[in-house]
Order: structure tokens, then sequence, then C-alpha cells
């Protein structure tokens, strides 16, 4: 059907290359979010497959076409911009018909479109409002209105979360994933915010400096980063990441293996007796959770993150102990080792 | 403003009182004397319209004399219209701004957008050819245009008045800032959707550009509407002359016209103008305002 597939993509400005040969392959129906630093080419990567940018080289597949040199409008691909891109002087119903309009849809078929759509949307109360009368919230789903109704084979996301509030945030996003079970259509979704990058998507893609540095699944790209880069870029606080010549006994029972030791902060263990001491010199409270930023007598500075009633106190020596099973290594290059 | 203007007087509360009392008086004669100098300046621009409108009004009587309670008129109207083909001049001009500003429109919005948003050879310099168009003085260019007419066959034609200025500098420069302003996510976009080159213009950036239009609209009716001098050269007949010419050559001191049916020709002629602009005054303001012409 409509799987999404990059081959040996390349995109450079001027002297700047800003993809090097990507490879990326979504299956049909499947949620692919993209994270990266910002400038790392993430937009530029949609906008290649939107059609608004034209590859160096590589090809580009949507449902096994090659869409590489075709213009947008043939691409059966629509987008989800970061500032809605809405038209101002426009309602909200005709801005959802926009494309239908210049397609030269009959109007009682663009009416019941507009119709079904305002309806999965909820936006039925405003389709005679101009988008500057509307919510952020509502603004979001207008564009997104717009890109439904076209029944697209694939759907670009550009950060469409990121001018709303935490909480509408988190609402928008349980209702994109909603959608998108209905819809059944192939998403590939840019964002820098870790939640989003966690939870949307079946296929996580971390970019950094227009390369892949690591595919797969979200949870396995927690488990297992296949870089001190993605180890870390996912995951909250950071993953602490330790030369290993001063780890000292921090890992004590663990081979030494590799360049740089990392941990996660929430599997750091006190263990009174065993590992090395540190000095907790700030604490964060986060709800259910503290974090804890210690200083080992190696001047290794480590995030500690510990159930909410610990009694740990700015200025206490923490015993803390890196269990092996959770260790991760990684090489001189930064890559992972096994 | 009050006496204890507390920027200029920073002394303690109780000795306040009189020593601030001086310096208080500065802004208010500052501001006393600009209001009277606006006024003044005003006035100066009002009252030759408001002496035309005087002598329209009242028979010819009292052309120079001043009389509160003299009899209005309305004779000096028809008297005027009878006098002279006002009514073709009218028609004339209507031809004339319409044509003008028609043109200008197609040319500087499909121009302006290509300054704006594409990228072609030449760009540059093509541009930089528009601007000097704006620096360059019409009337320098008087007898060139005129060689221009004539060899195009064209002298005594309302086209004649209208073609040399059909490719507005200023309406270009002005309609592609505005384009540069209007976020590429809009235009990006309608290109997803399948708009064609044309169609996106027509949907996506003309309608953001209306108080830009509506402003230059306004300014390039009023500048031809008024033009006299390239008019007075090119024309030599009632079937060509605009409004301007027409009124002149019925003013001209040799006609022997009382001056009060000459001011209701006048006021006759501008009448259009003034009204329409009274009753978009709020429009127009606003426009000037967001296309930045001030
Ligand atoms: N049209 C362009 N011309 C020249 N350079 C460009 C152009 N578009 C993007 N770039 C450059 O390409 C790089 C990647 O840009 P891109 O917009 O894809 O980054 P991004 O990952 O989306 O960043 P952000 O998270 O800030 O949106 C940047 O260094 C940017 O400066
Ligand atoms: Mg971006």
């Amino acid at each position: 059907m409509a799987d999404l597939t990059l081959d040996g993509v390349r995109k450079s400005f001027g002297e700047t290359p800003v993809l090097q040969a990507l490879d990326l392959a979504v299956p049909d129906g499947g949620f692919c979010v993209v994270v990266g630093p910002s400038g790392c080419g993430k937009s530029t990567l949609l906008r290649l497959v939107a059609g608004l940018e034209t590859a160096d080289a590589g090809r580009i597949l949507i449902g096994g076409r090659d869409v590489t040199r075709l213009p947008p409008k043939a691409r059966s691909a629509a987008m989800v911009f970061q500032n809605y891109a809405l038209l101002p002087h426009l309602s909200v119903a005709r801005n959802i018909a926009f494309g239908m309009e210049i397609r030269g849809t009959p109007r009682a078929d663009i009416a019941a479109r507009v119709a079904d759509t305002a309806r999965i949307l909820r936006l039925e109360a405003q389709l005679d409002r101009k988008p500057r009368q509307l919510s952020g919230g509502q603004r979001q789903r207008v564009a997104m209105g717009r890109a439904i109704v076209r029944d697209p084979q694939v759907f670009l996301f550009d950060e469409p979360l990121s001018n709303l509030d935490a909480q509408l945030r988190a609402e928008m996003r349980a209702e994109i994933k909603a959608l998108h079970a209905r819809l059944g259509a192939t998403a590939l979704y840019v964002t820098h915010d870790q939640i989003e990058a966690m939870t949307m998507g079946d296929i996580l893609v971390v970019l950094n400096g227009g390369r892949v540095e690591q595919i797969g699944p979200p949870e396995e790209i927690y488990r297992r980063p296949a870089s001190t880069f993605v180890a870390r870029f996912i995951g909250a606080p950071p993953m602490n990441l330790i030369p290993s010549t001063t780890a000292g006994s921090l890992a004590a029972g663990a081979p030494a293996r590799g360049e740089t030791l990392g941990i996660r902060p929430e599997h750091l263990k006190l263990a009174p007796g065993a590992g090395v001491e540190a000095t907790a010199r700030r604490i964060e409270p986060h709800g259910a959770d503290t974090f804890i930023q210690a200083t080992t007598a190696e001047g290794v500075d480590l995030t500690i993150r510990l159930p909410a009633g610990n009694g740990v106190r700015a200025g206490d020596q923490l015993p803390l102990l890196a269990p092996p099973a959770h260790l991760h290594h990684f090489g001189a290059d930064g890559r992972r080792i096994a | 403003m009050t006496f204890a203007a507390p920027a200029s007087a920073p002394t303690s509360a109780t000795a306040a009182a009189p020593v601030s009392a001086t310096p208080g008086v500065w802004p208010r004669l500052d501001r006393v004397l600009m209001s009277a100098g606006a006024w003044m300046l005003g006035l100066l621009w009002i009252a030759p319209l408001l002496y035309a409108a005087w002598t329209a009004f009242h028979p010819s009587a009292y052309e120079t004399r001043f009389d509160l309670l003299a009899p209005l008129s309305l004779e000096n109207f028809p008297l005027a219209w009878k006098q002279a083909p006002f009514a073709r001049y009218f028609l004339n001009t209507v031809i004339l701004v319409t044509s003008i500003l028609s043109v200008q429109l197609v040319v500087g919005t499909l121009a302006a957008f290509a300054f704006a948003r594409l990228r072609f050879a030449g760009r540059g310099i093509l541009f930089g050819l528009v601007l000097v168009q704006m620096m360059v003085m019409p009337d320098i260019l008087l007898v060139e245009n005129y060689r221009t007419m004539r060899m195009l066959g064209l002298v005594d034609t309302i086209a004649a008045i209208g073609l040399p200025y059909m490719a507005s500098g200023f309406g270009i420069f002005l309609l592609r800032q505005t384009f540069m302003t209007i976020p590429r996510e809009l235009d990006e976009a309608a290109r997803i959707e399948g708009v064609s080159l044309l169609g996106l213009i027509w949907r996506v950036y003309v309608p953001l550009a209306k108080p830009t239009y509506l402003a230059f609209g306004l300014v390039s009716v009023s500048a031809h509407w008024n033009d006299f001098i390239w008019p007075l050269i090119v024309t030599n007949s009632v079937s060509s002359r605009p409004l301007t010419v027409g009124l002149s050559i019925f003013a001209s001191p040799d006609s022997g016209v009382q001056w009060s049916v000459i001011n209701a020709a006048t006021l006759m002629t501008s009448a259009p103008l003034l009204i329409g602009f009274l009753l978009f005054q709020r429009q127009f303001v606003q426009s000037f305002m967001r296309a930045g012409i001030k």
C-alpha cells in the first residue's frame, strides 16, 4: 500500500551538506518520529518528502512509486506545519476546503467532506470563524483537517505541537495518535520533544548533523542507545556518561570495556558500604521523583533519580553503585560496544 | 499636563511647589505652540478650498466680499456644466484613471511576485532599475515621452496620457515589500495542495496584500486624476482631454468666465475624489498604516 522509503537521500544547500545519504523505511500505516537537535535537518527531510525541496541524490518512494522528481501535488503527501499555515482571510471551512477548491471538487462533495472532517476534529462550531478567532489548539486541528480531507497516503508533521502549552500538548498527542489509528495512513512526525518522541512513534529516528544515529522502536533506543549522542539525547534527565578511567569503584564487579561508561539516573543505587562516595550538591524535586546532582571524589558529576521522600539533603555523602546489568559501554568513537 | 511636571522637578515635595512652577510652564507652552502651528498650517492649506466653496455657492456679486448673510445659490453649477463639455472630460478622466490603475495592478502584482519569491538571472539588476524609476522625476521625461507617443501614433489619445505610467516602480516596490512579509509556510501549504503559480498569487498573495492594494490604489487614482502637465502637452481635443486640462482651458483669463462659475467647476471636478476619500477615510488611513506609507 503506502509505505515510505528513503534510499540514500542527500541534500545540501550550497556548500553545506544538510542530509547525508539518508536511508529510512516506514511500513504502511507506521508512525515514524524523527528527533534531533535544532538544525540537524529534520524539516529538510520532511520538505524533501513533501516535494518542497528536491533531493540532490537518492530516491524517495511512496507506496513503491518513485516520487523523487514529482511536484508536491503529485505525491499524495499532506503536511501539517509548525505555525499552522492557515490562510488568515479564509474561514475555517474554506481553509479546510482550500485544496479541494483548487482541484475543482464538486461543491456538494466539498461541503460533505468539510462537515465530516469538522465532526472528526470537533470543529463544527468554529466552521465560520477566521483563524485569528481560534485558540492555538483549534488552529492546530484546522491544520490537521486540511491535511486529512485530502485523504493522503503519507502525513507529514513538522513540530506541530511546539506552539502549544504543556497540557494542550498532552491532549493533542493523544488526539493525533487516535486519528492516526483511525485513518491508518503512514506518518512521518518531526519533533524535538522527548515525550512526543518516546510516546508517539512505532519507529524512532535519531538524527544528528544530517546523519541517522539510530533507528528503532522507542523502548529499544532507550534501552540500548547506539551511541553516546543517542544516550544523552533520549531520556530525561540524560544518561550519565563517565570516562572509564575515573569511574573508580562505581561499576565495581563489571568487566572494564570501552572508553566510556553509561548509566541512567534511575539505575544508580544507594549502596552503603559499596560503590563510590559522592557529595549531593543540588536536590531537584519533580513530584513523584527527585533528581539529585552529585559529585564523586574523582570529580565526576552524576545525576541520580530517586523516588520522592528519600530524605537526601544537599551536602550528604551518598554511596553510589551502578549495577552491571544497567551499564552501557561505548568505544572511543562514541559507538556502543556489544 | 499640570504644573507639577515631575520629571523636571526632582526636589522634595514641600519645597517643590513654587520652584517647579517655572519649568512646568515650558511643556505647556510647547504644546500650545505646536497646536497653534498645526491649526495655522491646516487653515493655510484649506483656505483656497474654502474660498472656492464660498464663491461657488454664492452669486457672483460676493466673489470678493465676505458677508455671512449672503444668499446661497446653486446656479453656478449648471452654468459651469453648460459652458464646457465637462461630461466628456469626466468620462475621459474616469477611463484614464481606471485603465492606469488596472494595468498598474496587474503588472505590479506579477512583477512584485517575481521579485519577491522567484529566483531568476538578473533579478537584482532589474529590481535596481525599478527603483531607479522611482528616483527619476516624470517631468524630465516629458519630451522623450512625447516623441515616443508620436512614434506610436498615439498623440491626442487617452492611451497616450496613461501609457507612461502603467508600469509603476512605486507600485512594484510597495507590493514586493508586502509580499516578502507573507510567511513562506502559507505559500508552501498552498503548493502542497497543488495550486498553480497564478493560483498561488491570486489565492494567497493578493488577498493578504489587500491593505497595500487599497493604499496604492488611492495614491494612483488621486495622482492621475490631478495630473496636469503631461495631459496638457499630449492632448489637444475634447475627446481625449481629462478634467484638469479641460478645467484650465475653461478657467483661462481670456475665456472671460466669472470666478464663481470657475470655482463651481473646480469643486465639481474634485468632488468625486473628496467624497470618495471621506466615505472610505477609515479604511484608507488603516491601509496606509498597514502598508507603511505615511
Ligand atoms: N533554504 C535553505 N537554504 C540554506 N540553508 C538552509 C535552508 N533550509 C535549511 N537550511 C540549513 O539546513 C540546516 C537544517 O535545517 P532544518 O530546517 O532542516 O533543521 P531542523 O532540524 O528542522 O531544525 P529545527 O529543529 O530548528 O527546526 C540548517 O543548518 C539550516 O540553516
Ligand atoms: Mg525545523
